[in-house]
This record gives C-alpha cells, sequence and structure tokens, in this order.
C-alpha cells in the first residue's frame, strides 16, 4: 500500500508539458475548459454533478454533498496530431491539484492550482528558397511557446435554503511564458526571446439548485457567472536578435552581436476573461444521470499589445456539452456496482479577436470512476478524442488519457463517539 | 479479490500514463504565412573603386629579405632584441656589475635554405645614438628611414653551416661583435635602449638571400647571444656562460619592384609592391530596420586571374576619411587611416572574394557610422611578392558589389 501510495505520487509528478498545438500560439493560447478527471471523463466543464452523486469538485456550490474531504489530483497526458501525414506529439501535465473541505453538509471550503491556459507550441515553417542576385537563399523558421498561466483558487460554500446553494471562488492568476521565434539560415540560427510575467484575479459566483424532485427523477440546475477582478497585467521582456552561433538557444559570449538589448514593457489588461455557464441535471432513480450544459466566454481585455508568435489571440469561446453518468454505490458489495461510469460528447467554438477567424472543437469523451475504502477514496480515468480544426486551415486530431486519484478523509464532519 | 481488482485498475492505468506520456516534441509543421520573423536583401552597388600605392610594409613577414628579386631591392634589414633573455629574463642591466666581465656578443640569423650555393658577405651596424627608438615594423619604409644613423660596420659574415644531426644542416649567418656593443645596450641613461641592429650586404647582388624573421611560425629567430664571466672573488672566476635575447621586431626595407598597367587599371593588392584599393559603396538612404541582424554584408570582387592561386588573404577595413577616387596615385606616406574595430581578413575562393562587412554595415543601417568607404590589402600572411586584381568598375559581368542579408522581427 505505501509502495502504491509513493508510485502514485511520483508519477504525479513526472512532466510538466502539455502536447503542442498550433492554436497555442494565439495570444496566450487556448483557454481550458476541463480540470478535474471526473469532468474529463463526462465532457463537462465541471458545473453538473460528475464526481459523485450532486457533486463537481470544479463547482463550489456543490461541495456541501460530499461526505469527506478530499485532496484531490488529476493528471493529463495529450496526444495530438497534425494534419494528414500523422505527426504526432505528446505531452503530459497536472490538470488540477485540489483540497476540498466539506463542514456540517452545509458549508465547504477548498483550495487548488490549475492552469489556466495552454501556451505549449513548437512548430516550424517550411523551407523558403529565394534568389539574391544569383544566390539561392534557403531558409526556414522554427517557433515555440511555453509555461502560462496558473490559478491558486480559494473556494466557499454557503447554503441559501435546503434547495439551493451558493458557491463563491477566487481564483490568483499568476505565471510566466516564454516564446521563442528563429530564422535558421545556412544552419546558423537567429533567434528571439520574449519572456514573460503574469499577474491578476478573477472570481466566479456559483449556483446550484433543485429543480424538481420526485420519486423517479430529480431535476437540478447549475450556473456560474465568473468575470475578472483584476485584469492580468505582465512585463515583457524583449531581447533583440541575435545569431546563436554555438546553437544553445541562449545568448553568450560566442555570439553575434556581442551585446544584445532587452527592452522591459509593462503591460496592463492583456487578459480579463469573463464566461456565463448553465447546466441542467436530469437524476433518474436508479442513479442514472443526463446532463447538458452551456458556456459562453470571453475575454473582455482592452489591450492586445502582447506580443506573441501569431499576432491573433482568442476572443472568445462558446462550449455546448451533454452526457450521461451512472453513479457508482459506495457501500456496494460488488465492486462492479462501485464503479462510476462517464459518457459524454462537446463542441468548442473559439473565435480569434482580430481576424475573426473560427476554431472548432469536437470531442467525445468517456470515464469511469472506482470507490475504494471507506473514506471515499476514489480512482478516476478519463479518455477523450476529438478534433481541433481552423477553417482551410490546420486540422488536430486530439487525444486525451487523464487520471485522477481523490484520497478521503473525515474532517469537519461529524462522528460517531466511540463506544 | 477487492486488492486484485484494484491493483490491476491502478497498474492498467499507469501503463496508459506511460504510453502516452513519451513527452516527444516533434515539431508541427506549418505554413510560413503570418508568421514572424523574416529574412530581407539588399544589394548596394561599388560606384567608386581605385587602386593605388604607398611604400612597402614588410615589417610582419615570416623572411629578412637581401639582394634583388624580380625588380625589388631588398636594402637592409633591422632588428629590434627583447631586453630580457630568454628563460633567465636577465636584463642588460645586469652586465654593469663590475664582477661581471661580458667577453663577446653573437648575433645569429637563420638562413632560408639548409644549404649554401652561393656565399656572399654581410655587415652589421648598430644604433648607439638611436636613444630608445630606431624604427617602426609596422611603419617604416624605403623613404622615411634615415640609414644615416647607424654607426660604422662593428662586424661582418657569411653564412655557415651547421650540422643539426647527422642528416640535417641549417645555414646561419653568425656575427659576432666585441663586448664593447653591450655598453651602449646596459646605458643607464636610456631607460629602454633600442637594442637594434641594422644588416645588409656586403655588395649589391642580383641574388636574393632570405632569412627568417621574427614573424616566422615555425622556425629560428634571430637571436642575439651575450657570453660572460662572473667573478666570484678576485681570484675565483666562473666559466664562462651565456644569456640568449629573441628578436622582438624587424623589417625589411626594400624599394619595389615597377608596378604594370594592370596593378593600376585593376583593383590590386599586393605587400611588397605596396599597392592596396578603397571602394565606395553607395549606402546612402539605407536604415536597418529596427532590432534587425545582418546575416552577411558580403563585399563581393572577382580576380582577374583566372588561375589557381595559393591561399591568400584580403584585409579590409572601413576607412575614416574620402578616398580619393581620380586616378592612380603613388604616395609617400598611406593617406587613408582605417578602423581597426572592424578587420576583416577573408581568403579568395574560386577566385571571389567576399568580405563579410556585416558589422560595421549594421553601424551604417543604425546611423552610427559613417560611410566613408573600404580599404583593401594584402595580409601579412601571404607571399608577400604576389600581386592580386580585382575587376573594377569597367567590367560589365564582375562588377564589385555589396550584397547584404538581414533578418528582422
Amino acid at each position: 500500500m505505501y509502495f502504491r501510495n509513493k508510485l502514485s505520487i511520483t508519477i504525479l509528478f513526472i512532466g510538466l508539458l502539455g502536447a503542442q498545438s498550433v492554436f497555442n500560439a494565439y495570444g496566450l493560447g487556448m483557454s481550458i475548459s476541463t480540470h478535474h478527471t471526473a469532468s474529463a471523463g463526462a465532457g463537462s466543464i465541471g458545473l453538473v454533478p460528475s464526481f459523485y452523486p450532486g457533486v463537481s469538485l470544479d463547482n463550489p456550490a456543490t461541495w456541501p454533498g460530499l461526505n469527506f474531504s478530499y485532496v484531490s489530483g488529476s493528471y493529463g497526458n495529450r496526444s495530438i496530431g497534425i494534419g494528414k501525414n500523422g505527426n504526432r506529439n505528446y505531452g503530459n501535465g497536472f490538470d488540477k491539484i485540489q483540497f476540498v473541505i466539506p463542514i456540517k453538509n452545509r458549508f465547504a471550503i477548498g483550495l487548488s492550482l490549475k492552469p489556466v491556459n495552454d501556451h505549449n507550441a513548437y512548430f516550424k515553417t517550411d523551407s523558403t528558397r529565394m534568389n539574391f542576385q544569383g544566390r539561392d537563399i534557403i531558409f526556414n523558421k522554427e517557433f515555440r511557446s511555453g509555461g502560462g498561466i496558473l490559478a491558486g483558487s480559494f473556494g466557499i460554500s454557503l447554503p441559501m435554503n435546503d434547495r439551493m446553494g451558493f458557491g463563491l471562488s477566487f481564483d490568483r492568476l499568476f505565471g510566466s511564458s516564454r516564446d521563442e521565434e528563429t530564422l535558421i539560415l545556412d544552419s546558423v540560427h537567429y533567434r528571439l526571446f520574449n519572456i514573460k510575467t503574469y499577474s491578476g484575479s478573477t472570481f466566479s459566483l456559483n449556483f446550484a439548485g433543485k429543480f424538481y424532485d420526485e420519486r423517479d427523477i430529480m431535476v437540478t440546475g447549475y450556473a456560474r457567472i465568473s468575470m475578472t477582478g483584476e485584469p492580468i497585467s505582465g512585463t515583457q521582456y524583449q531581447f533583440d536578435l541575435f545569431e546563436d552561433k554555438n546553437d544553445n538557444y541562449s545568448f553568450d559570449t560566442d555570439d553575434y552581436p556581442a551585446t544584445i538589448g532587452v527592452d522591459t514593457i509593462d503591460v496592463s489588461n492583456i487578459y480579463a476573461p469573463s464566461s456565463f455557464s448553465i447546466g441542467l441535471n436530469a437524476g433518474f432513480k436508479n442513479d442514472l444521470n443526463i446532463f447538458g450544459e452551456f458556456q459562453l466566454w470571453n475575454d473582455q481585455a482592452t489591450n492586445g499589445n502582447y506580443s506573441s508568435i501569431y499576432t491573433d489571440q482568442i476572443g472568445s469561446k462558446t462550449h455546448l456539452g451533454g452526457g450521461v453518468i451512472k453513479f457508482g454505490k459506495m457501500g456496494a458489495r460488488s465492486w462492479q456496482d462501485r464503479i462510476t461510469m462517464r459518457l459524454g460528447t462537446f463542441k468548442e467554438s473559439y473565435v480569434l479577436k482580430n481576424s475573426g477567424r473560427k476554431i472548432n472543437e469536437n470531442g467525445i469523451s468517456v470515464g469511469i470512476g472506482f470507490k475504494f475504502a471507506a473514506t471515499g477514496n476514489q480512482l478516476d480515468i478519463a479518455y477523450r478524442t476529438g478534433s481541433r480544426f481552423m477553417t482551410k486551415d490546420y486540422k488536430e486530431s486530439i487525444q486525451e488519457f487523464t487520471i485522477g486519484l481523490s484520497l478521503g478523509d473525515i474532517w469537519f464532519l461529524r462522528r460517531r463517539a466511540k463506544q | 479479490m477487492k486488492n486484485n481488482i484494484l491493483n490491476t485498475t491502478i497498474g492498467l492505468c499507469l501503463m496508459g500514463l506511460f504510453v502516452l506520456s513519451a513527452c516527444e516534441e516533434a515539431a508541427i509543421p506549418v505554413s510560413a504565412d503570418d508568421t514572424p520573423i523574416s529574412l530581407d536583401t539588399i544589394s548596394f552597388p561599388v560606384v567608386k573603386a581605385i587602386a593605388y600605392q604607398s611604400p612597402p610594409e614588410m615589417g610582419k613577414t615570416e623572411y629578412l629579405y637581401f639582394g634583388k628579386q624580380d625588380g625589388y631591392d631588398f636594402q637592409y634589414n633591422l632588428i629590434k632584441f627583447d631586453s630580457s633573455s630568454v628563460t633567465a629574463n636577465t636584463p642588460f642591466s645586469f652586465y654593469n656589475d663590475s664582477l661581471v666581465i661580458v667577453d663577446s656578443l653573437k648575433l645569429s640569423l637563420r638562413f632560408e635554405k639548409d644549404s649554401i650555393i652561393n656565399n656572399v658577405g654581410f655587415q652589421l651596424r648598430y644604433f648607439p645614438n638611436g636613444g630608445d627608438s630606431v624604427f617602426s615594423d609596422l611603419e617604416s619604409n624605403y623613404l622615411n628611414f634615415d640609414q644615416g644613423i647607424a654607426s660604422d660596420i662593428i662586424s661582418t659574415a657569411q653564412m655557415e653551416t651547421d650540422s643539426i644531426d647527422t642528416n640535417k644542416t641549417e645555414v646561419y649567418l653568425n656575427f659576432m661583435l666585441d663586448s664593447s656593443i653591450v655598453n651602449a645596450f646596459r646605458d643607464t641613461s636610456v631607460l629602454d635602449f633600442n637594442r637594434s641592429f641594422l644588416v645588409e650586404l656586403e655588395n649589391e647582388s642580383a641574388e636574393s638571400f632570405n632569412f627568417h624573421s621574427t614573424d616566422i611560425q615555425a622556425g629560428t629567430k634571430p637571436e642575439l647571444t651575450v657570453f660572460y664571466r662572473v667573478f666570484l672573488s678576485d681570484t675565483v672566476v666562473m666559466d664562462t656562460t651565456s644569456r640568449s635575447y629573441l628578436s622582438v621586431a624587424d623589417i625589411t626595407i626594400m624599394s619595389p619592384a615597377p608596378i604594370s598597367n594592370e596593378d593600376t587599371a585593376m583593383l590590386s593588392v599586393s605587400m611588397a609592391k605596396g599597392l592596396k584599393s578603397i571602394v565606395f559603396v553607395d549606402m546612402d538612404g539605407w536604415t536597418l530596420p529596427s532590432k534587425s541582424i545582418v546575416s552577411s554584408a558580403e563585399l563581393i570582387f572577382n580576380r582577374v586571374e583566372t588561375d589557381s592561386i595559393a591561399p591568400f588573404k584580403v584585409i579590409s577595413h572601413p576607412m575614416t576619411s574620402d578616398g580619393i577616387y581620380d586616378q592612380f596615385t603613388s604616395f609617400t606616406n598611406d593617406p587613408y587611416d582605417e578602423d581597426l574595430n572592424f578587420f576583416t581578413s577573408t581568403n579568395i575562393v574560386n577566385n571571389v572574394l567576399k568580405i563579410n562587412h556585416r558589422k560595421v554595415a549594421s553601424e551604417i543601417g543604425q546611423k552610427k557610422f559613417t560611410n566613408f568607404g573600404f580599404k583593401l590589402q594584402s595580409s601579412f600572411n601571404n607571399d608577400p611578392f604576389t600581386t592580386v586584381q580585382f575587376y573594377g568598375l569597367n567590367n560589365q559581368d564582375y562588377y564589385p558589389v555589396m550584397r547584404v542579408i538581414y533578418v528582422l522581427p
């Protein structure tokens, strides 16, 4: 048991990279819709219950439904194939680390750390040939970007009445990223670096309510309004171009010119996400749930002057998804009855701010959750597959395998008196 | 049973995790459209070009030349020795001690060849009244050096063969000097005495004789040896010992061979003839885009001769003043100073010379440096007697040009 836990923790800390995508080179990259493995398995944005009956770990308004406190971690592996030639990239990284404590079945508090966007991109262009007065010049380019914004989140759940709950979460956004542009001429690399830091905050109001509750069916509704508290500001360090003679990716004394300049630019209001999400869930007597979700996401930043590899950036997004979840029973005698089954499908559509071009993503997901031990421990596994494409442009096929481990314990809950 | 199921489940999950966690970072191929960072080119014409002549500067050649060869007249050679001896670092002031008795001195030059075919006499002078400096190996020439400041002849010698081993011999020119010479060197009234000698042929010769110089890469530099004894007491004296002083500068003072019409009509470079060329590249109005970097700024010349040439390097600098391009001129002093910060040395490859002046081109494009044109001269590493000619402005196919390739963000 000790070895197994140790191995699990070790696996959790391997790798920090997501698979690169061309679309991540637009502005700050793609915003991440799903964080917890249970939500990923249902293709959900985390609004409707997917972890436990009545509970989504991504929705603070539902946390009082938890029977135990949880330490939860989700770790994903992504594989992205590009175009028809099947170039495929792999990457892995944390999706979420979370700690949630329900208090007396009425309140709850939680802390989490999660990535906000995916900025990981690495791509190269085809060779370009030009004739310069009889001399053939052949060059190509490479671009890399990585890092991004993380959210350190604090959430609290408060009851409104016996049918409704309210959750508030505050996200502190921080992080840094780096992008590199390279032109390769006659095997000589001309590089340019940008290093950026980010700081800002968002908050969200979450709602969960029981609309209809009869013997055979219960309909619940969920909503979330996310707003920007402090639009992301940052510092951008723009290094001048240099000839990386020794091709070691950094500027040193062997490179040309002997010195390079760095422009330090303070920029404000570069990222100000807001969103409105609603979801409906119909729970049947046999623990079968059918849900649907819709989200409108918008970046209301007023300052677009923040360099990225592509000069455009993601301006808005819509998400439409739905699925079926069959929750397992914790105390069931048969292990099959303790398995939660999830199936979902979703469609997301991103719109670029400047050009108005659309990036469409469609996908389906399946997932299972397995409860073990008396404190509600749960192992979740999710697999998502889909495609992402821009009209008359790149098409990516995405596969994602996510594993989440949630370990429960009894904190701030009423314990039975010792006999 | 329960544990088995759990272990199996976790095991399968970990396998899935590992299968997909290869972290392969293969670059995604994309179109270059709409991507930043680009490459641009610009070509600048050479609008003025001319060759000129100044007195030959032979201070950095590998040999010291005597006699005559192909019209060149090697008049004499000047050699300066170090102030401290080899290994022991003994200064000449050491010989001021009354207990140190200098017996004699020997000045040795190694001949270029290992055998003597025609031996001739050489004579030696020095500069007892020359103070701390007699000549400059970078600037002295047959027009600005006054041979009359040298002393009378202090020694004569002929070349002699020295057997290194049974199979190898070397030829040296050894001048034996009277011990009184060292008195001038140890003169305490001059802080850094010139320690210089003038070596010349006793009689004019139509032949040339070449000796290893200070700048030879693999050879024997000129050497001055001082033989002395030290008295330990009034009656006890050590055996004769010696200290060697290597040359630190030398130069052949020569008058150049006559120049040809081709030398003056083309853009010519030659060390022994003193031929150099200047060109003006019209870069007026050009501004290098902000944050750009020049990948290459090749000033391109085509050699007139089409035969193969031994490795030949051309040194080029930007000039610090305007050039005169009216006609070929022979100057008594090189009138064109160059900015040594932008030194380039370029080999001729396939009879084409491509001098990459990107550093100064960048500064010209950024308006940090005024473009006065560029100067071309032969490298010290070349055979000094080789003359290379490049096409000037008159050739329609092989005219000089500067081609700049730069990368801009």
